[in-house]
């Protein structure tokens, strides 16, 4: 998806300034929120009041400390899903890439794969490998993957006629012009298909979880919104945005010290520390 | 690349590269096929969970002749796609523009999206049916709200994404709010909303699949479901397949929708609509 917030990053201190309004607004709708419900306006079994999402989250969190098993069971299922799926994707993407037959081999089954809504798959996938932490793992590997083979391929494909002319010319060699031509100018590609594969092995996680698992979130959400404890759910839903939010921004770190060369404060970084590393190892 | 040259060079056989490659790739198919009978006939793979390819055409023809009550939920599942993606692609649409056109909105409303984008969209169901009741109603909610987000974000940045240049020549040349928007805006905003729209049918589908696992009473993620807890392997593999074939069709039906609606993105669109102005222009200047 396109990038819908394009601005210059502000300096920090007048994001500071900038961060008050945001703040009394998001207090004013939380406010308003829990007067409506108070009053009877909204109900609070369709949407509770925020006090009680607040006390919901306290209790999980931190009285009882129920949530933190499955919290990790999820992140765990999320994580090891998606490192599988990338592992595939990322090598038959980069096999596709370097020949031509192969390539045509691989892609129509990778396009039925893409077509049919993975999560179709998930009764069989429960089936196959169980009740517990595998099959969330497997689903989540299953949807992961496609995103992350097609935004790694064409990375590996575009065509750069010019630089690949100029690295011939040189006499650069086959393996040289894969690891210092291709690879470097697929990495931005393959990171924007890594992070939207990780969300979608949350998605994946959750959703097996949803229909037969003894731990993680899905469970939880599941238990707490079919007792009708609705603080509960929420408080548990916002602690998936939680996982979300960790696995987005360690994906974006990760992104951001791999592609440095795309912004420019991370490149000047870059090269300050390889100037230092130079100058230590020639010894100046 | 080199591979096609060189059978270019050497035409063994009589038959184009084109016609050998489909041979070559259908054999392939065909052996994986069989290979696939012939470990599930000796057991080396358990029928339990690998159903053979034969058994899996035997419970098609089933499920869609003998039987036919896949249709039933077929119609069903589809209504509630269309339902809820007709519903929460409007809604997306109308509030990226509302937020797209609106630059103090967009700062305040920043935050939340991006909380949103990270929060599962799916994981919302239990929720949404608890707070909705069994029925179509909680179904399509569900839905719609996965279909909501990706035309919402493409919207806004198909609207906020305008080339400065253009809009300096445009206003330069004092173009009305109105021609901006018509002449400017628009043309290239449709096509990344459109493919917003995409993504959000594909997501439709997946959504009433999640919504069908939680609320088991009709639909075809249902069938599935209790295909496979009889252990009806294969006629839970037909049901899969069906889901490929509509995946499949769904993602024809918005590319043909695509170069319809944003025909000047795509050559023979452009032809196409060219054509029919140049008649109608000829036939103005006729009469």
């Amino acid at each position: 998806m396109a990038d819908p917030f394009p601005e210059v990053r502000p300096n920090r201190l007048w994001g500071l300034s900038r961060l008050v309004p945001h703040l009394a607004l998001f207090a004013a709708i939380i406010a308003l929120w829990e007067v409506s419900v108070r009053a009877g306006l909204i109900t609070s079994i369709m949407i509770p009041r925020p006090s009680a999402i607040g006390a919901a989250i306290v209790d999980l969190y931190f009285v009882t400390g129920t949530i933190w098993p499955h919290f990790f069971v999820t992140l765990t299922e999320a994580v090891v899903g998606f490192l599988i799926g990338a592992g595939i994707a990322i090598a038959l993407a980069v096999g596709s890439s370097l020949s031509d037959p192969f390539k045509r081999y691989v892609t129509p089954y990778a396009i039925v794969l893409n077509v049919t809504p993975g999560i179709a798959l998930t009764p069989i996938i429960i089936a196959w490998f169980g009740f517990g932490m595998g099959s969330k793992m497997a689903l989540a590997a299953v949807i992961s993957f496609f995103p992350i083979f097609v935004n790694t391929l064409t990375g590996l494909t575009q065509p750069d006629g010019e630089r690949e002319e100029l690295f011939r010319s040189l006499g650069a060699s086959h393996v040289q012009i894969f690891w210092k031509l291709r690879v470097p100018s697929a990495l931005p590609l393959m990171f924007a298909g890594l992070k939207i594969g990780l969300t979608t092995a949350l998605i994946g996680a959750v959703v097996a979880e949803f229909a037969q698992a003894t731990h993680g979130v899905g469970v939880l959400m599941n238990r707490f919104s079919f007792q009708l404890n609705m603080g509960a759910s929420i408080a548990t839903l916002l602690s998936m945005t939680l996982i979300g939010l960790i696995l987005f921004y360690t994906m974006e770190f990760l992104d951001d010290r791999t592609v440095f060369w795309r912004r420019e404060e991370r490149r000047a970084a870059a090269s300050r520390a390889r100037a230092r590393a130079w100058k230590r190892r020639t010894g100046k | 690349m080199a591979a096609t040259a060189i059978s270019r060079g050497m035409p063994r056989s009589g038959m184009s590269t084109g016609m050998r490659r489909i041979l070559t790739h259908g054999g392939i198919f065909v052996a994986l096929i069989l290979a696939w009978e012939v470990g599930a006939r000796t057991g080396f793979l358990d029928p339990l969970f690998f159903p053979k390819p034969s058994a899996i055409l035997a419970s098609f023809w089933r499920i869609y002749f003998v039987q036919g009550n896949i249709w039933y939920h077929l119609y069903v599942s589809l209504g509630l796609v269309f339902a809820g993606f007709a519903a929460g692609s409007i809604l997306g649409i109308a509030l990226g523009s509302l937020v797209g056109f609106n630059s103090l909105v967009r700062r305040f409303i920043k935050p939340y999206v991006i909380v949103l984008e990270a929060t599962p969209r799916i994981a919302v169901a239990p929720l949404l049916i608890a707070a909705l009741g069994f029925g179509a109603q909680s179904k399509i909610a569900i839905i719609m709200l996965v279909c909501f987000f990706a035309p919402f974000i493409n919207t806004l940045s198909g609207v906020v994404n305008v080339n400065e240049e253009k809009l300096e020549l445009f206003k330069s040349l004092g173009a009305s709010k109105m021609q901006i928007l018509r002449k400017l805006v628009l043309p290239e905003a449709v096509p990344v909303i459109m493919a917003g729209e995409r993504l959000a049918l594909t997501a439709a589908l997946s959504g009433v699949l999640v919504a069908e696992f939680i609320q088991r009473d009709q639909g075809i993620g249902s069938l599935i479901l209790v295909y496979t807890r009889n252990l009806n392997m294969a006629s839970a593999f037909a049901c899969i397949f069906t889901l490929t074939i509509v995946g499949f069709l769904i993602f024809k039906g918005m590319e043909i929708l695509d170069r319809r609606i944003a025909f000047w993105n795509h050559e023979d669109g452009m032809a196409r609509v060219g054509a029919l102005r140049k008649g109608r222009w000829a036939k103005q200047a006729e009469a």
